[in-house]
C-alpha cells in the first residue's frame, strides 16, 4: 500500500510547560483513505497536526510525504506539498464572498494585476459543482450557516489541490444532518484520489467515517487499526487508559442537603449555528456535595462554565440560586450573588498576568480592602502574605503574578476564591498542568469545603479526578446531560464506564440522581 | 506569555528598566538634531549651542519651556489614564480646544462670580472634554465601535467647529486678532518667573499628576480602571463593569485635556485664538508614549518636549535655522517611541 504521509518518531516539548506533547510518535497515511486520529483532551493530536502543517515544529523524528522526506517549515510549506488543514475555527472573513475567500492569496488576475470576480467566481462554481457542495460561490461568507462555512474551508482546499486534507474535530459545531453532509464529502474526496486525516474524540464518527483508526494517550501513539477489525469498547478503553487511583480521602456523602444551584432546561443557541451548545441542561447541585461534571471536549462543559460564570447569556431556561432566580444576572451580579470560580483558563481569565499578586488576590474582595474609596494597601498586602503563607505559594506578594509558576498561580486563584466563597464554588479543570503534590493540595481544599457544607460543581475533563472527588456524576455529551450516577453509581463507576457515556456509546435509560 | 519571558522581563530593576529606554530614544532624537544642524546650517556651532543652552539661559527662556511643558502634562497624562483602561484617544486636539474655547466663554459670561466663576469656568472645560471622549467610550461599549477612530474623527469637527465659533459668532471686534474676548484680569493667573510667560497653573499641572497618580495606585476606581487595561475578561470575571470602565476612562482622559485648555486660557493666552492649540493635543500623546503612560514620568516628558519646542525657538532666533528643526526632532521621538511600543505589543499579541 502506498503512503502519502510517513511520520517517524516525532518528538514535541513545549519549552513553557515542559509537556512533552509528543513522545517519538509514528504515524502513516495511506493514499486515499480516511485515517481518524483519536485520544483525550490533551492526547497531542492536534500537536502532531500541527507538526505535520508546518505550525510547530519537531524537536526531532522526520516527515516524508509520498516517500520523500521533506521538511515542512511553514503552512506555505506545507500547501506546495499538497497538504491542507482545516481548523476547528474557521479562518474566513466574514465580510468577503465564498470566492474571495477561497481564491485569497492566489487571486485570478485582470491585466496582471486587478482582482478577476468573474473569473474567481467561476473557478469557484466550477470547484463547488464538481463535489456538489451546497453553497453559492457568490454568496457572502457572514450569512452562512456553521456547516456551509465548513463547507467553503474544504473548498478552499480543493481549489488549492490539496491532496492530503487535514480536519480538526470538524463535527464539534456540526448537527447530526450536517456532519452526514460532510461524511459524504469526505467519502468521495478520498475516492476521488484525496488522503484525509480527521481528528476526533466521537467514536461513531470513527466507525462511521473511517478506513482506519490511529489512537494517541498522553503524547504517545498507541498505535493504528483497521476500523473493522476493532470494537467500540476497545478503541474507548485505550483512549482513556487504565483507571488510576488518586489516594484522596474522602468522608462519606452525608444525606442532609438542600439545592443551591438549580438549572432548569436551560439552553444556549448560537446565532447561525443549528446545533444548540447546551441542550436543555436539567441539573441540580445541592450543599455538601461535589457535583462532577465530565464530558470530552466540544460537549458543552466550557459553554456550561461559561454560563455559570455569568459569560453567555441562555437563550431559554432558568438558572436558581437558593431559589432566586439568576438567569439574567451577568459576571458582575453572580459575582455578587456569591460566586466563587475557578476558572478552567487561569492565565487568561482567572489572573492579571502584570499586575502584582496581592492586586490578584482582592479582585473579588476589593470592597473589603477600600475605604473612602481608597485601597487600604497595607492591609492588601498582610492578607495576601497571610494567604500566601496558609497555601504555602512560594513568591512575594508585590511582584508581579506572572513571574510564578503555574501551580503557585492556580494556587493563588484557589486561595482567592476560597475567601470569597458563600455557598458555591465552580471549579473548572482545577488541577490542569499542575505537579502531583499540588493536585493533591487542590484536592484537599476543595474535599474540605465540600464538608463545610458547599455546594462544589467541579468541571473536569480528568476522569480519575472526576471519580475520586465526585459524590454525583454528570456525564456531558452533546450539550445535555447523557448520564447522571447517583452517589452509589458514582462510587462504583469505572473509568471504562465513564468513557462508554461521555462518548455516547451508551445512554443512561433513566436519568436519575 | 510564557513564564520564563516574564521572569526575564520583570528580574531587573523596573526603574531603571523604564528609564533606559527613553533616555536612549532622547539620546537619538538629539543626535538627529546634531546630524540636521550640520547639514542645514551654515553656523551648526552657533545652532547647536542656542539649541541645547537657549532654552535655559536666563529665567525667561526657562521659564517659557516650563509654560510650555504645562498643557503637555494634562495632555500627556489624559492619554496614561485612557491607556490604563485599555482605551485609545486620540482626540486630544479637539478636547483640549473644545475645553479651552468653552472655559473662556464660561468665565466671560461668569465675569462677576470671582472665585466661584473661575472654577466654575474650568469644570464646564473639563466637562466638555470630558464629554467628547466620553462619547467614543460610550460608542465602544454601545456597538463596539473603536474609540481610537471615533475620537480622532469627533475632534476633527470640534476644531473646525471651535474655529468656526470664534472666527464668527463669538468674536472679539475690538482686536484684529480671530479670537474671542479675553478673561476678566481677576479670572488670570498669578504670574511667576517674570518676564516669561509661566503662570501659578504649573502648580496645578504637579496637582494634576499627583492626583492621577493617587487615583491609579490607591483608589479602588483606579485599580478597577487598571484591571481592565491589563486584562479586561479578569476584570469581568472578578465582577468589575468593564463597559462602565470604557467610558469612565475617556470621559477623565477628556477632562484632563479639556483642563489643560482651560489652564491655558487662565494662564497664558487670556482669550481662544483661533487655533491656538493646534499641536498641543498630539505633543501630549508624544509625551505619554515617553512616560510609557506612568503619570509621575509625564513630568520629565512634557519638559523634554518643550525643551525641544524652546531650544529649536532660540536656535531660530539666534542662528539660521527655521522652527521646523524642532517639528523634525519631535517626529523623531514620536517615530522612535511609537516603534518600540508597537514591538512591545507585538510581542505581547503573538505570545498570546
Amino acid at each position: 500500500m502506498e503512503l502519502a504521509v510517513e511520520l517517524r518518531a516525532i518528538v514535541k516539548t513545549y519549552p513553557e510547560t515542559g509537556l512533552r506533547a509528543n513522545d517519538s510518535v509514528d504515524l502513516q497515511l495511506r493514499k486515499q483513505e480516511i485515517l481518524c486520529l483519536a485520544g483525550e483532551n490533551g492526547a497531542g493530536k492536534t500537536t502532531l497536526m500541527k507538526v505535520l502543517y508546518g505550525l510547530e515544529h519537531a524537536d526531532s523524528g522526520t516527515i516524508s510525504i509520498g516517500g520523500k522526506v521533506r521538511r515542512i517549515a511553514s503552512p506555505v510549506d506545507a500547501n506546495r506539498l499538497g497538504i491542507g488543514m482545516v481548523h476547528q475555527h474557521f479562518m474566513l472573513v466574514d465580510e468577503f464572498t465564498v470566492a474571495q475567500n477561497v481564491v485569497l492569496g492566489s487571486e485570478p488576475r485582470m491585466w496582471a494585476f486587478a482582482y478577476d470576480s468573474r473569473k474567481a467566481e467561476r473557478l469557484v462554481d466550477s470547484v463547488i459543482q464538481k463535489h456538489r457542495f451546497s453553497i453559492r460561490a457568490d454568496a457572502v461568507v457572514g450569512s452562512l450557516t456553521v456547516g456551509q462555512k465548513q463547507q467553503v474551508e474544504i473548498v478552499k482546499m480543493l481549489f488549492r489541490k490539496v491532496d492530503i486534507l487535514i480536519l480538526d474535530e470538524p463535527t464539534a459545531v456540526l448537527t447530526e444532518q450536517e456532519t452526514e453532509t460532510l461524511f459524504v464529502t469526505l467519502r468521495a474526496l478520498a475516492e476521488g484520489g484525496t488522503s484525509i486525516i480527521l481528528i476526533t474524540h466521537k467514536l461513531q464518527e470513527i466507525m462511521a467515517v473511517s478506513d482506519r483508526v490511529a489512537i494517541m494517550r498522553q503524547g504517545s501513539m498507541l498505535g493504528e487499526f483497521d476500523t473493522k477489525a476493532v470494537s467500540e469498547r476497545e478503541i474507548s478503553r485505550l483512549m482513556m487508559g487504565q483507571s488510576v487511583s488518586l489516594n484522596v480521602i474522602k468522608k462519606p456523602y452525608t444525606k442532609d442537603k438542600r439545592p443551591v444551584v438549580e438549572f432548569d432546561s436551560v439552553s444556549v443557541v448560537k446565532r447561525n449555528q443549528q446545533r444548540p451548545m447546551l441542550d436543555n441542561l436539567t441539573f441540580t447541585a445541592y450543599s455538601g456535595e461535589i457535583l462532577g461534571f465530565a464530558g470530552v471536549g466540544g460537549n458543552g462543559m466550557g459553554v456550561l462554565e461559561a454560563v455559570l460564570g455569568g459569560f453567555l447569556p441562555v437563550s431559554s431556561g432558568s438558572i436558581r440560586h437558593n431559589g432566586t432566580e439568576i438567569t439574567k444576572s451577568d459576571t458582575f451580579g453572580v459575582r455578587r450573588n456569591g460566586l466563587a470560580y475557578i476558572p478552567a483558563d487561569r492565565l487568561k481569565v482567572g489572573s492579571a498576568l502584570e499586575a502584582t499578586v496581592a492586586e490578584n488576590i482582592i479582585v473579588a474582595s476589593r470592597k473589603k480592602f477600600s475605604r473612602y474609596g481608597f485601597l487600604e494597601k497595607r492591609d492588601m498586602e498582610q492578607h495576601a502574605k497571610a494567604l500566601m503563607q496558609t497555601f504555602s505559594i512560594q513568591g512575594e506578594s508585590k511582584v508581579p503574578i506572572g513571574t510564578l509558576s503555574g501551580g503557585n498561580i492556580q494556587k493563588v486563584i484557589l486561595a482567592r476564591e476560597i475567601e470569597q466563597f458563600r455557598d458555591y464554588i465552580v471549579c473548572c479543570e482545577p488541577t490542569w498542568g499542575l505537579d502531583i503534590a499540588s493536585s493533591k493540595f487542590v484536592y484537599e481544599r476543595i474535599l474540605a469545603l465540600r464538608d463545610q457544607g458547599a455546594a462544589v460543581l467541579l468541571i473536569s475533563s480528568n476522569l480519575d479526578e472526576i471519580r475520586a472527588l465526585s459524590d454525583r456524576i454528570a456525564v456531558m455529551y452533546r450539550g445535555s446531560i447523557s448520564a447522571l450516577l447517583s452517589s452509589e453509581d458514582a462510587q462504583r463507576a469505572t473509568k471504562e464506564e465513564l468513557g462508554a457515556y461521555m462518548l455516547g456509546i451508551s445512554v443512561q435509560e433513566e436519568l436519575h440522581g | 506569555m510564557g513564564s520564563r519571558s516574564l521572569q526575564r522581563e520583570f528580574s531587573r530593576p523596573t526603574v531603571l528598566r523604564s528609564a533606559i529606554g527613553p533616555l536612549i530614544i532622547a539620546a537619538l532624537a538629539l543626535g538627529a538634531l546634531v546630524i540636521l544642524a550640520l547639514l542645514l546650517s551654515e553656523t551648526p556651532g552657533r545652532t547647536l549651542r542656542y539649541f541645547f543652552l537657549g532654552p535655559v539661559q536666563n529665567t525667561y527662556y526657562a521659564g517659557n519651556m516650563i509654560n510650555t511643558a504645562i498643557p503637555l502634562i494634562f495632555g500627556g497624562l489624559g492619554i496614561s489614564l485612557a491607556m490604563r483602561a485599555g482605551s485609545f484617544n486620540l482626540g486630544g486636539e479637539g478636547q483640549l480646544y473644545g475645553g479651552a474655547f468653552v472655559t473662556t466663554i464660561s468665565a466671560i459670561a461668569l465675569g462677576s462670580w470671582g472665585l466661584a466663576g473661575a472654577v466654575l469656568s474650568l469644570i464646564f472645560g473639563a466637562l466638555t472634554g470630558g464629554v467628547l471622549a466620553g462619547f467614543s467610550g460610550f460608542l465602544r461599549k454601545q456597538w463596539n465601535t473603536n474609540e481610537l477612530i471615533s475620537s480622532f474623527l469627533l475632534s476633527n469637527v470640534v476644531v473646525l467647529l471651535v474655529s468656526y465659533l470664534i472666527a464668527g459668532p463669538f468674536q472679539d471686534p475690538e482686536t484684529n486678532l480671530i479670537a474671542t474676548r479675553r478673561i476678566a484680569e481677576s479670572f488670570r493667573l498669578m504670574r511667576i518667573l517674570e518676564p516669561s510667560n509661566l503662570s501659578s497653573a504649573v502648580y496645578f499641572a504637579l496637582l494634576a499628576v499627583v492626583l492621577v497618580h493617587l487615583y491609579l495606585y490607591r483608589m479602588k476606581s483606579g485599580y478597577e480602571l487598571r484591571m481592565v487595561g491589563l486584562n479586561p475578561m479578569f476584570a469581568r470575571y472578578g465582577g468589575i463593569r468593564v463597559s462602565w470602565y470604557r467610558i469612565w476612562s475617556m470621559f477623565l482622559s477628556g477632562a484632563l485635556y479639556g483642563l489643560g485648555g482651560g489652564f491655558a486660557i487662565f494662564g497664558t493666552y487670556y482669550a481662544s485664538v483661533r487655533e491656538f492649540s493646534t499641536g498641543m493635543g498630539w505633543n501630549g500623546l508624544a509625551v505619554a508614549l515617553i512616560a510609557r503612560f506612568q503619570p509621575v514620568a509625564v513630568i520629565p516628558a512634557a519638559l523634554f518636549f518643550a525643551y525641544i519646542e524652546s531650544g529649536a525657538r532660540s536656535a531660530m532666533l539666534h542662528s539660521d535655522v527655521t522652527f521646523e528643526i524642532a517639528s523634525i526632532v519631535q517626529a523623531v521621538v514620536f517615530f522612535l517611541v511609537t516603534s518600540s511600543l508597537l514591538q512591545r505589543l507585538g510581542t505581547k499579541r503573538r505570545s498570546v
